[in-house]
């Protein structure tokens, strides 16, 4: 009797003991426990009966590895689902899924594993379901796989892909969103805005009052936005005094005070500019704006934003001091909107389907322009064939527009 | 000289267009059959001899042919000098190219060129002399409608003449101008054998020096068309004449300094030298593409900068025969001072403009005025994202340096009223600084342009536009993913676009209808099972650039048949157009009807022509820039 007391004792003792050297996936072998000083001199057989109760008890997890066995706890309440269990088919299914951790478990491989029969597994796992111990999720990875994991974990990043997705499902419109925000973000910290820096020049700021002028938020926002660039146009029209806005051609001051407010211009920055904004930036802006609030996103994310963008071909890495910032392409032809403006702005009855109103449309090319360009019969074009240029409807089209229909009627 | 079928068919179509039906049926003969002499193309074209020798007269004239007289038979043997005619599409562009930098008479004297095709110096002045005369007589011109001469005197005439000859923008004919490149290049070979090498060629050594003599001996027939502008230089060259003339003053009248332009020898023929004029319409082309990227005033200095550096550069693309081997490459290449820039900048231009002002302290120096003194290695222009070649020095020194900065510029006033030169070097730097590489900063104050690499980094935007174009934004990113990382598969490709699988399934799709991407099957194992197969999708850019030719060739066929389409159409309205009492009038002779629809095929002609010149930009980019 007394020495089961004792090993009552010096169980909890160890538990305890293996609990604060470390943290449930630490593994400690024989030696390790031993060196904790809680087994009396050392005693090996002492130790081994410990260790027998607690693997009894689920509280220590058995691990053969190459040097030899060695053990780590789990926690109490995990245990005690363990110990809850009645059978020890449901025991070990459960442990299978326990093992598998946030990326999941198939059960096709719970089966295989265990060599049992199909029937018997799924009772299993509607059992182990019903109780609330394990959970079907989806993995990104493997879209039409079942899967599970234990109920109080949250899937790994590689199950489901991380923070673009939402249920399985890539988000593509939070991306997109995001994306907006981002080159908005990096347009707005990368360029000159023409009209208001005149007065942030001769205010002495320069730069920097021009920073401040719209701030952060505004970008989230795109109705506070709009009351500043309201103000950026009355401001300049009032106080501009000198060239910045005067054209080339312009010959005065008054002149281009008159014609250009209407029309503010994004201008690059001179060589050398060191505040391009980076990777680290964009994400700590994204932070402090707190878009994101149930999603944390890594600079890691971040850059995977960028990088598509860099791919789109709407921003370009510059690097100054070995420090790379990011800066929209094509500045002169940049919208001073932000892209949420830009869609309140658009009229949809104008016509004209927007996929995106990030950017600049393509540059156009010659190629682009003729009916060929886009053709979808081009292949099998040919004089004498059954799709030709002399009976081509698109040429027909691109010369006479609307005439044809004119022509229709008059014949 | 395999010439793609689009391209044959192009060029004949703009003879057609521009010559008449007979001799392209001659052009069209020689692109199907080669090499011919005057017996095989009557036999083979169907047409009778004196019709051929009238075809190839007005081709030989326009320098459409190249010939060679068979050493055995006598004959000679005609074949298509196909650049040339390609470049007659380009005409209009010369033109308002040859208006922008010499003014409506060189544009006057040019297009007479292009009309006439080649020209005896004496026959041209004759021209414009009866011209010129015709205009003087008083009394021919009573009802005030005396045309307005862009060419008053031959001596206008002559000194018009030497400055395209000096710009090289026209050169002479001689004996070799009508031999294809391969032709002279056999003959080359066989001179140099004769005299160098009589007992053959023995290891290494000779034939290095063998290559070296024929790269010789071709330069030197290449310069052989160049007589003139020596000619010209020895004399000193019209700058220096008009200085010494006109002494400090940059605004002499240039009327009067005509007189000092030495007389052209009235018995050179010349032409116009299609080579210079491309590297013209490459530097408008490239101003074109800064004013898009940074903007108008930064592209008018870069246009400056051209200006200067391609005084000296003949062809866009240099031969890799001739030019590979001269020392030029190895000798530095031209660079430009800021000063010298400055010289041409026009007084009433405001550099100020066109670049944002921030206060000094917010621009690092020392990173904004980094000198590159060596041309960058040919690397591949996609990967500049993951390029981190300078990283490492960059880093080194950037602390100190941002402190030196700041503290320099701290006790200036924010934005600093910069001196001329300055403002003129941030646009200057700004171009440096830009990622296609517009300038490199080689050397204190001195600029230089890299073109290749910087003509191979606007092609593949160029590209890029076409695939947006095409297959939208989504697929341009795919593009440029697999640009940037190589091959890759499905699932790769999906993380780093963050696309749906779907969409990106189907944008493949799409873009390997396109020809844009394509598949390589990596079998799982040596079974090779399809369903087991890995699929890499990647892209062939070089296959992407000739499928584009070969489409622009196409389109441009296409727009000049369908101008024959509505021509014969519209043949009727248009004979009576042609009428000599109604031509001029055709408003108040046709009926009304009749003058719509001639109106409409106006309109159209225009609308196709201009579409043919549009696709043309495109084309010159990918294959001769
Ligand atoms: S069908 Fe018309 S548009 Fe299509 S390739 Fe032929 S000519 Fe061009």
């Amino acid at each position: 009797m007394a020495d089961r007391d004792k090993l009552q004792i010096l169980k909890d003792a160890l538990y305890e003991a293996a609990r604060d050297h470390g943290s449930d996936q630490r593994l400690f072998s024989q030696r390790d426990l031993l060196d904790m000083h809680v087994i009396p001199q050392d005693n090996l057989v002492l130790l081994i009966q410990v260790i027998q109760i607690l693997c009894d008890e689920k509280l220590f997890v058995g691990n053969t590895t190459a040097s030899g066995l060695s053990w780590r706890w789990r926690s109490r309440e995990d245990a005690k689902k363990y110990t809850s269990l009645p059978n020890s088919d449901l025991m070990m299914v459960y442990a299978m899924v326990d093992e598998a951790g946030a990326d999941g478990i198939w059960n096709r491989t719970i089966k295989n594993k265990l060599n049992m029969a199909d029937s018997l597994m799924k009772q299993c796992i509607k059992y182990l379901e019903q109780k609330g111990y394990i959970a079907s999720m989806k993995n990104v990875e493997h879209p039409n796989k079942k899967m599970y994991i234990k109920a109080n974990l949250r899937p790994s990043d590689r199950a489901t892909g991380g923070p673009w997705f939402t249920e399985g499902e890539l988000d593509t419109a939070f991306i997109n969103e995001l994306q907006e925000i981002v080159f908005d973000f990096i347009k707005q910290k990368s360029t000159y805005t023409s009209l208001g820096g005149a007065v942030g020049t001769q205010g002495g700021g320069g730069g920097g009052a021009q920073r401040e002028k719209v701030p952060k938020k505004g970008v989230v926002q795109g109705t506070i936005l709009h009351s500043e660039d309201a103000k950026g146009t009355k401001r300049s029209a009032g106080e501009i005094s000198n060239d910045d806005t005067a054209a080339a051609s312009a010959p005065t001051t008054t002149t281009a005070k008159k014609m250009k407010p209407a029309k503010p211009q994004l201008l690059p920055l001179p060589a050398g500019y060191k505040s391009y904004p980076t990777v680290s930036d964009i994400a700590k802006f994204i932070h402090h704006a707190g878009i994101t609030n149930n999603t944390t996103l890594s600079e890691a994310d971040i850059q995977q934003l960028v990088d598509v963008l860099y791919y789109d071909g709407l921003v370009e890495p510059v690097k100054v001091n070995g420090r790379k910032g990011y800066r929209v392409t094509r500045i002169p032809k940049q919208d001073t909107r932000t892209c949420n403006q830009r869609r309140l702005d658009h009229d949809p009855s104008k016509g004209g389907i927007i996929t995106s109103f990030m950017g600049v449309e393509p540059s156009a090319s010659g190629l682009m322009e003729a009916p060929c360009g886009r053709c979808p019969v081009y292949d099998m074009c040919e004089e004498g064939g059954p799709v030709s240029p002399s009976n081509c409807v698109y040429f027909r089209q691109w010369l006479d527009g609307d005439e044809v229909k004119e022509q229709v009627i008059s014949i | 000289m395999a010439v793609i079928k689009e391209k044959a068919e192009f060029c004949t179509l703009m003879v057609d267009e521009l010559y008449g039906q007979l001799p392209a049926r001659v052009y069209a003969t020689l692109f199907q059959r080669g090499k011919l002499s005057i017996r095989l193309i009557t036999q083979f074209s169907k047409l009778n001899a004196r019709q051929v020798k009238n075809g190839l007269c007005v081709l030989q004239q326009h320098n459409l042919l190249f010939y060679t007289v068979d050493a055995n038979s006598g004959e000679a043997e005609y074949s298509v000098n196909h650049e040339s005619a390609y470049n007659l599409v380009r005409a209009g562009k010369i033109l308002e190219m040859v208006d922008n930098s010499y003014g409506p008479a060189g544009r006057d004297v040019m297009q007479n060129l292009l009309l006439l095709g080649q020209t005896r110096v004496s026959d041209l002045v004759a021209a414009y002399q009866a011209k010129i005369n015709l205009a003087n007589d008083e009394d021919a011109w009573l009802d005030d409608k005396k045309p307005e001469l862009v060419i008053k005197s031959k001596a206008q005439l002559n000194s018009v003449l030497c400055r395209l000859i000096e710009a090289e923008l026209v050169d002479v004919i001689h004996s070799k101008t009508f031999q294809s490149a391969h032709e002279i290049e056999k003959q080359v070979h066989k001179e140099v054998m004769d005299v160098y090498f009589p007992n053959g060629i023995k290891g290494t050594k000779a034939k290095v020096e063998f290559e070296q003599k024929v790269a010789e001996g071709l330069r030197k027939v290449r310069e052989e068309s160049k007589t003139l502008k020596r000619k010209l230089a020895q004399n000193g060259g019209a700058s220096k004449r008009r200085k010494l003339a006109v002494g400090n003053e940059t605004n002499g009248a240039p009327e009067e300094e005509e007189d000092l332009d030495p007389a052209l020898d009235p018995r050179q023929v010349i032409r116009i030298n299609y080579e210079k004029c491309i590297v013209e319409l490459r530097s408008r082309r490239l101003v074109q593409y800064v004013s898009e990227t940074i903007g108008e005033m930064t592209a008018y200095v870069y246009g400056q900068v051209l200006k200067q550096l391609t005084k000296n550069i003949s062809r866009c693309r240099p031969d890799p025969l001739m030019d590979s081997l001269t020392l030029e490459e190895a000798k530095e290449t031209p660079s430009v001072t800021t000063n010298e820039i400055l010289d041409k900048v026009k007084t009433s231009v405001d550099l100020t403009l066109g670049i944002g002002k921030i206060p000094g302290k917010s621009i690092s120096k020392s990173a904004a005025e980094r000198l590159i003194p060596f041309a960058p290695k040919d690397k591949i222009p996609f990967m500049s994202q993951e390029d981190s070649d300078d990283d490492d020095e960059d880093g080194d020194y950037s602390d100190s340096d941002e402190e030196m900065d700041t503290k320099k510029e701290n006790g200036d006033a924010p934005v600093a009223r910069m001196s001329r030169p300055e403002q003129l070097r941030q646009h200057l730097l700004l171009l440096a600084e830009s990622q296609p590489g517009f300038v490199r900063h080689c050397g204190e104050d001195e600029w230089t342009v890299d073109f290749k690499p910087l003509m191979e980094n606007l092609r593949a935007t160029e590209l890029d536009s076409i695939i947006e174009q095409t297959c939208g934004r989504q697929g341009l990113r795919l593009t440029r993913i697999l640009r940037t990382k190589g091959k890759l598969g499905e699932q790769a490709l999906q993380s780093l676009s963050l696309m749906r699988k779907v969409d990106l399934q189907q944008k493949m799709l799409e873009m390997r209808l396109a020809g844009f991407a394509h598949t390589q099957e990596v079998p799982r194992d040596n079974k090779a099972d399809p369903k087991k197969s890995i699929f890499l999708w990647y892209c062939d850019t070089e296959q992407a650039y000739s499928g584009l030719i070969a489409k622009c060739y196409a389109t441009m066929v296409h727009c000049l048949q369908v101008l024959e389409v509505r021509r014969q159409k519209e043949k009727a309205v248009l004979s009576l157009a042609k009428r000599t009492n109604v031509k001029g009038k055709e408003k108040d002779m046709m009926r009304d009807e009749s003058y719509a629809r001639f109106a409409k095929f106006l309109k159209d002609e225009k609308l196709l022509m201009a579409e043919v010149m549009r696709i043309d930009d495109t084309l010159a980019l990918l294959q001769d820039f």
